[in-house]
């Protein structure tokens, strides 16, 4: 005859706090703000229409956000613990590394056809700045 | 790295669900450190072996030792 499961032990969580931008309510939420940002900009443009679809658009990321259900990447999205964390870390790790290989891209491309390479030169310039004074930062406090 | 977590929680009659709640990580985290997907930080694989009232060294193996 199977026998239950013992009670979970009862011992004190050892992961960090949850910080406040981990809340699934905080992903919703700026999803929102992002797509009023959309709705603001798109019409100040001349292109409502245009903005009203990118505010459904953020509006349905944010329900994602809210109602995941059992989907392990969106739970722990708003419940990361330390894997999911180090998960975050090498994804952001990751983009970051094709927007700059996209922007050298794009810079040469304009180059090469005469052009001055802006805005892409500003911008690799940006991420060139910011990963040096990261690198400094952070080797200053570890 | 390969670890013993799995033996050790099995002998306590654990799942995966119970030893992550009382870890504090997800059920999956502990899933994939039993695989040997991931290595945990020495907070958790210290949290882990102090759970099993075990030494660090002998839950965790670096490189296959035994």
């Amino acid at each position: 005859m199977p026998t239950a499961p013992p009670d979970p032990p009862q011992t004190t969580p050892r992961q960090p706090p949850r910080r406040v931008w981990e809340s699934p309510w905080w992903l919703a939420g700026t999803s929102l703000v992002l797509g009023l940002a959309m709705l603001a900009a798109a019409w100040i443009g001349g292109h409502p229409a245009g903005g009203v679809v990118m505010l459904g658009v953020m509006v349905a990321v944010g329900a994602v956000f809210l109602l995941g259900g059992r989907s392990e990447t969106i739970r722990l999205m708003g419940q990361p613990d330390e894997r999911w964390r180090a998960i975050d870390l090498t994804a952001t790790a990751i983009t970051g590394l094709v927007l700059i290989t996209v922007l050298i891209g794009a810079f040469l491309w304009e180059l090469a056809h005469g052009r001055d390479g802006a805005p892409y030169t500003q911008l690799a310039a940006i991420a060139g700045v910011t990963y040096l004074a990261a690198l400094l930062i952070l080797r200053w406090r570890s | 790295m390969h670890n013993d977590i799995r033996q050790l929680r099995t002998a306590k009659g654990l799942s995966q669900g119970q030893l992550a709640a009382a870890m504090g990580v997800s059920r999956q985290t502990i899933n994939s450190i039993e695989t040997g997907r991931y290595t945990p930080s020495l907070p958790l694989a210290i949290a882990l072996a102090q759970f099993f009232t075990r030494p660090v060294e002998e839950v965790f193996h670096a490189n296959g030792t035994p």
